[in-house]
């Protein structure tokens, strides 16, 4: 039975990005089950999310090798590992598919408020925003994966992930994820020291302690911390100074098995201006993409939203905010609340019509428009390429991947039609319809090609 | 214009006036006029963005907020060109910046800190530029909070408004004001607000200085000879 959990293990490892490998499958346990059947397992989660992962995943590829390593069917039965934590997790399953407002989860949370609500100093030292929670937060594809680690490490704080390094572009939910892991650790162990530091305030208090020579108190508050939550890292951009301290207070307490969770608004590797000591410490735990929100999400962002507003917003008016601000969740939330604002001033329903008319003052009247020559253009400058290889019969990588890149830019940034796009690539919808789908998976898959990505849509959009 | 003998020499007194709401022509902006009262009511996080062309308005409505606010919570009035390093943020306060396009790279992130302390100790954000958000050139992180404001377009008059408020104008600087010469001012002048002003007081001017009658004449001479008049900044909209 190891045999064959170690022919697992080896498979995933291959097929798997390193960093999925280990938040998801490398602590699960395959165990025998007490009976007759030899070929009857329980797989081991050590929680709820990676079982669910894991069963979406994994199981039917566990069959498989199953079915090659033993030569009869297995049956798996999935298991979550028996820990106190265990009742919490399982309450809250509902947030993992949260889409509309789980009531009962809220409920219970609510509970958790309210002995939070005692106004305790602790919490407000903590600088910890109570808004930003795991349940305020809508999950889809462009943050699962980080909102699970945020709940690992949620749970078990210090143990497993540490740090855990969250990077993504800007208003896509870095600091509501951080918050969330503040506000859930604070839930569980209210006597402990947590506090939320952006980078440039943190840059402050060394300034202070600069000034009124007061390092060690600086030094012996920041080391006595259970939780260090500290936002925007890239704002250490040659603070050397800053980043000494930073660098010592990191050490202190990851020894001491204190969680630290640093956000950023690009991977480690990326960050300017940082120590390279510090840099390769911010490898030792997890590090966690978000992604831009894709379309659905965007819609349920929007409505979820609007339900914690109380106002209900039909799909179609959630479609059109959601199809014109695409780049973040922030403006996503501008553009709500002047739709909302709009139609409580003019005592009107929210309608289609509605909607349109508020959007102008977020729009503009000027709002360029992206066509597909630019796209083209554009992307064949980028990989430098022709452009006229964007049309051309050509099937090579080095031609089809960019032309591909092209494609999936045009169905996310305009509104043309599959059949639309195909045509201005001499191409007919399916294959558009495969180059969405290739880069849209390759874009989790493959950081070069969504960093490619993302300069190229910055471009496209100025 | 060629001095002669019997010009009359001015005592430059200008009319001050303050910008206030009540001399605002709100046109289409009652909605905005009404959010920025809402402001006065609670020292808790709120957070406005304006836009608009030059002339339509904004510093006119943010002048006249920080003039009503005043009384009702601390606020600190700033033009982005002249924001530094440190906006200094009172708890409950209202901050106001005008011309947002026109901060430094550590004003933008003076402001973007602004932004990540308002929630937390109840100021509330004023902003004010010529641009919609998304058309910003600010640091992207400052941009989207921007974004995430309540966003309005401050409407421009419509002509019947312009009208009226160019005749409102005339009434306080006593002048008598001829429909003729509204309407000639409307067709043939450059149509937004400040530079009809503008050119108002310049006929007010030369009508004392010329002791000659405000007519049509006398306006086509001075837009002949002031083809190139910069918008009397002092104006009052």
């Amino acid at each position: 039975m190891n045999d064959f959990w170690s022919v697992c293990l080896l498979c995933f490892e291959k097929d798997l990005p390193t960093q999925q490998f280990k938040t998801w499958v490398k602590n699960l346990r395959l165990e025998e089950c007490p009976g007759n059947d030899p070929l009857h397992f329980r797989l081991v989660s050590p929680n709820r999310w990676v079982m669910d992962w894991v069963r979406e995943r994994c199981l039917p590829q566990i069959e498989t090798l199953g079915l090659e390593f033993f030569g009869s069917p297995v049956s798996i039965e999935l298991l979550v590992e028996r820990t106190p934590e265990t009742p919490v997790v399982n309450d809250s399953q509902e947030l993992l598919e949260s889409i509309s407002p789980a009531s009962n989860t809220a409920a219970k949370r609510g509970d958790g408020n309210s002995k939070t609500n005692s106004g305790d100093q602790r919490f407000e030292k903590s600088r910890l925003n109570r808004e930003f929670t795991f349940d305020s937060l809508v999950t889809g594809r462009a943050n699962d994966l980080a909102r699970a680690a945020a709940q690992q490490v949620a749970m078990n704080p210090g143990v497993s992930y540490n740090p855990l390094f969250i990077y993504g572009g800007v208003g896509l939910g870095k600091t509501h994820l951080i918050h969330a892991i503040g506000n859930a650790i604070y839930a569980d162990y209210p006597d402990i020291e947590i506090r939320y530091v952006h980078a440039e305030d943190y840059f402050s208090d060394v300034v202070r302690a600069f000034q009124q020579k007061s390092f060690d108190k600086f030094k012996q508050y920041y080391r006595s911390l259970d939780l260090l939550l500290i936002d925007d890292i890239q704002f250490f951009n040659k603070k050397e100074r800053t980043q000494e301290e930073f660098f010592y207070a990191f050490n202190a307490l990851v020894e001491a098995k204190k969680q630290i969770v640093i956000t950023c608004d690009t991977y480690p590797k990326d960050i300017h201006g940082l120590e390279d000591r510090l840099i390769s410490r911010f490898d030792w735990g997890l590090t966690v993409a978000i992604e831009p929100p894709e379309l659905e999400m965007r819609v349920a962002i929007l409505k979820k939203k609007a339900s914690v507003e109380r106002t209900v917003l039909s799909d179609e008016v959630a479609f059109l905010i959601a199809k014109n601000l695409r780049s973040n969740v922030r403006e996503l939330e501008g553009a709500l609340n002047r739709v909302m604002a709009y139609a409580r001033f003019h005592g009107r329903e929210i309608s289609l019509e509605v909607a349109k008319e508020a959007l102008r003052d977020i729009l503009g009247a000027t709002n360029r428009h992206i066509t597909m020559e630019l796209i083209q253009k554009t992307v064949a400058d980028y990989y430098r390429i022709k452009v006229s290889e964007m049309y051309s019969k050509t099937r090579t990588r080095a031609i089809a991947r960019p032309r591909q890149v092209a494609m999936w830019l045009t169905r996310e940034l305009t509104d043309r039609s599959l059949p639309e796009i195909g045509g201005a690539f001499g191409r007919d919808h399916t294959t558009v319809l495969h180059a969405c789908r290739t880069v849209g998976d390759l874009r989790f898959k493959d950081t070069v090609m969504n960093n490619d990505l993302h300069v190229l849509m910055q471009t496209i959009r100025e | 214009m060629p001095m002669s003998a019997q010009q009359q020499l001015l005592l430059d007194l200008k009319l001050e006036q303050a910008p206030t709401f009540e001399n605002f022509i709100v046109g289409r902006n009652e909605e905005l006029l009404g959010r920025l009262l809402e402001l006065k009511a609670g020292r808790s996080f709120d957070a406005l963005y304006l836009w608009g062309g030059e002339g339509c308005g904004k510093s006119h409505l943010l002048a006249a907020a920080a003039l009503e606010i005043a009384d009702t919570r601390p606020v600190l009035m700033l033009d982005g060109a002249n924001v530094g390093g440190d906006i200094p943020a009172v708890a409950g306060g209202l901050i106001i910046i005008d011309n947002v396009e026109d901060l430094g790279p550590d004003a933008q992130i003076a402001l973007f800190r602004v932004f990540n302390a308002a929630r937390l100790i109840g100021i509330a954000v004023l902003l004010a530029g010529r641009l919609p958000p998304l058309e910003l050139a600010l640091r992207e992180d400052l941009r989207t909070r921007v974004g995430q404001c309540l966003i309005y377009e401050v409407q421009t008059l419509s002509d019947h408004e312009k009208s009226a408020a160019l005749r409102q104008h005339a009434l306080l600087r006593g002048m008598r004001l001829d429909d003729g010469i509204v309407h000639y001012l409307l067709r043939h002048g450059r149509r937004d607000l400040p530079s009809l002003m503008a050119m108002l007081n310049g006929l007010d001017r030369i009508s004392l200085e010329q002791k000659r009658p405000l007519t049509l004449p006398l306006l086509r001479e001075l837009m002949q000879s002031t083809l190139d008049l910069k918008p009397d900044e002092s104006s009052p909209v």
